[in-house]
């Protein structure tokens, strides 16, 4: 017991798996027990399996593009499943052409996802935010409490900044496939 | 030259066989059956076991027991009935469902999430002779399992509960359960998508063995017998179980028993080969798998059959030229009458395809599906449920497909099941049909646990191909 139990999965009709398994390797390896719900997965079994894990919180990916019509309304289903406190991430591809990645993130925050990530980022850096949004919302980053604490508080994370010269472009390297 | 005898005591008729144990295996010697009496077995039990030993009827049973080495299983009651409580619909729920079914079980209702006030007086109402409660993985969500667990203490529920739910909270389930009889076993689901049911169907087993039992005489039997009776579900389970581990020829295979109360599908083949372009959703069924349908069967359930089966039933007798009120006045006929054999032609044919219809239905339930996706990457198909193409052999079984020698009651329905809705249905791509030609399953079954070779030997020598006539199925 212990570890804080996370989702993750890549979201609609995505089949990118590559960066998937990289992603339950680093997070396994940085002390989370990580549910892999593989490619293709839709928000419904996200949400079922965090409900039966009592998961802190689920990570989206999506590199096809589609992912802002994927993820619309993924926080509000969350609401209505009684998921509420649960740290919502998602990262990738998100959007086709050359938004900015500020606009990207601005659109999915909306959303009610509490970190945005483009396709290249640190991932050291990316589970440091983790074991902290957990404990914000859950009040011990290991098993702890449930509070009242709503999301979208200690939005827009440091390095989202280094984010923006991405624009939502072909990635540098860290792409599957 | 050793006898062993096998006795099924089912809801309508109490079967036996005497089988004689060679060098090589087990042979037939005879069969027989009995009118089960339903408020005492003993005495069906006991005629039947002195017919098969050339014994007068007044023998004392302490007397025939003496003689020949005895198996028997109960289908008492009608089967085990079992109500599911899971957490979330397509994981736990799903799961707990499997599990009651391959145990034997038949599946009254089935509850997700929280359970209202509503749901626990419908538990009430039902009386199942079990609950089973689940939900959550190991160290995973306890919130609903705990609020489950208080209301079911204080309901007015009598039946044993097992808990087969997230392990880390098991403690705290039997503390506030604890005026109720709760018998705590291995998480069904540990992980997501992990699946863990043998523990839960063994401990469904002991309960069926204890309780359910204990009325009706059968206890007698047990005390004099010194062994449990089995399930009679369970004992074809086992049966295909252990068929393909003795001849591999015969893995992947099915067997489907239509009764007059329920219709039986069993399946032994894997239940999803991962390639690139499938992707399973959902729980990842095991390679053992049975589901029983209540609502389908030939006399019994005639009536629900006509209902449920209504779309395929219309769709057939256009085909055959009947109008659907034949049918209609024929099902009042065989459910008033529960013995009733058909009598002319038209009965026969009648009969045939409420058959065809349990077949129908009962396949679309436990076969999975595949529906095709158009992804930035290419075609992709989503699997749901279980695979069934690779299996090779299906096997007829039950009173009705046993004696039925033509592959059209099983083919023409999975025919046209192939596409169901914009799904296909991933049914046997080129099976051949069989029947167990003496109706031996059940009473084989009984004898898997201490003769499994032997059983399995006997149970593939007395199927009969049937589609060797030339009957093709494309």
């Amino acid at each position: 017991m212990g570890k804080d139990t996370i989702v993750i999965g890549v979201i609609g009709s995505d089949c990118h798996s590559v960066g998937n398994k990289i992603l339950e390797l680093f997070f396994t390896s940085e002390g989370f027990k990580v549910v892999n719900l593989g490619v293709m997965v839709s928000q419904q079994e996200f949400i079922d399996a965090a409900i039966e894990t009592n998961a802190r919180a689920i990570l989206v990916s999506s590199l096809y593009g589609h992912g802002e019509i994927d993820c619309q309304g993924f926080r509000d289903l969350c609401l209505e499943k009684g998921l509420e406190p649960i740290v919502l991430y998602v990262g990738g591809n998100l959007v086709v052409g050359k938004t900015p990645f500020s606009v990207v993130e601005e659109k999915f925050k909306r959303m009610g996802f509490d970190r945005v990530f483009p396709s290249d980022v640190d991932l050291k850096q990316v589970a440091e935010l983790l074991r902290q949004d957990i404990k914000e919302k859950f009040g011990s980053s290991l098993n702890g409490q449930e509070n009242e604490g709503q999301s979208n508080q200690n939005q827009l994370p440091g390095q989202a900044a280094q984010a923006d010269q991405n624009d939502g472009q072909e990635p540098e390297g860290s792409r599957p496939k | 030259m050793k006898t062993v005898i096998s006795i099924d005591i089912g809801s309508t008729w109490t079967k036996g066989a005497a089988f004689v144990l060679t060098g090589s295996g087990f042979e037939l010697k005879e069969k027989t059956s009995v009118p089960t009496t339903q408020d005492n077995l003993v005495v069906g039990f006991h005629e039947t076991l002195a017919r098969l030993l050339h014994q007068d009827r007044q023998t004392p049973l302490e007397q025939l027991k003496g003689l020949s080495e005895i198996f028997f299983s109960s289908s008492a009651k009608g089967g085990l009935r079992l109500a599911a409580i899971g957490l979330v619909p397509d994981l736990t729920l799903q799961l707990a469902r499997l599990a009651a079914m391959s145990a034997g079980g038949k599946v009254v209702k089935s509850f997700a999430f929280a359970l209202t006030a509503g749901d626990v007086s419908e538990l009430e109402k039902l009386n199942p002779d079990i609950v089973l409660f689940s939900g959550g993985t190991d160290g995973g969500n306890s919130k609903y399992i705990l609020e489950n667990a208080k209301k079911l203490q204080s309901s007015r529920l009598s039946c044993p509960v097992v808990y087969a739910g997230n392990r880390a909270v098991a403690e705290d389930v039997l503390n506030i359960m604890k005026s109720r009889e709760v018998l705590v076993t291995e998480n069904l689901m540990p992980e997501v998508g992990q699946v863990n049911i043998e523990p839960v169907r063994e401990k469904i087993r002991e309960i069926f063995l204890k309780r359910i039992v204990a009325g009706r005489g059968l206890a007698e039997i047990v005390d004099l017998f010194g062994s449990q009776p089995k399930p009679t579900p369970l004992a074809v389970f086992e049966l295909i179980s252990v068929i393909p581990e003795f001849y591999e020829e015969w893995s992947d295979l099915a067997v489907i028993d239509i009764g007059g109360a329920t219709t039986d599908f069993y399946s032994n083949t894997e239940s999803y080969l991962e390639t690139d372009t499938v992707v399973l959703k959902g729980i990842r069924e095991p390679k053992v798998k049975r589901t029983v349908e209540g609502d389908l069967g030939l006399r019994v359930s005639a009536r629900s059959l006509f209902e449920t089966g209504q779309t395929y039933l219309e769709d057939r007798l256009r085909e055959e030229g009947f109008e659907l009120k034949e049918m209609e006045e024929f099902v009042n006929r065989i459910s008033s009458r529960l013995d009733y054999l058909p009598e002319s032609q038209t009965e026969k044919k009648l009969d045939q395809i409420l058959a065809e219809a349990c077949v129908y239905y009962a396949a679309l339930r436990h076969s999975g599906g595949w529906r095709e996706v158009y992804t930035p990457q290419g075609r992709v198909y989503v699997q749901t449920g279980k695979d069934l193409r690779r299996v090779k052999a299906i096997i007829g079984s039950g009173g009705f497909l046993s004696a039925e020698k033509s592959t059209a009651v099983m083919a023409i329905p999975l025919r046209k099941l192939r596409t169901y809705g914009e799904e296909k249905k991933l049914l046997p791509d080129r099976p051949s049909f069989y029947r167990d030609r003496h109706y031996l399953f059940s009473v084989l079954g009984n004898l898997v646990e201490k003769y499994p070779r032997e059983a399995a030997s006997l149970a593939v020598a007395s199927v009969e191909n049937l589609s060797q006539k030339g009957e093709s199925y494309d």
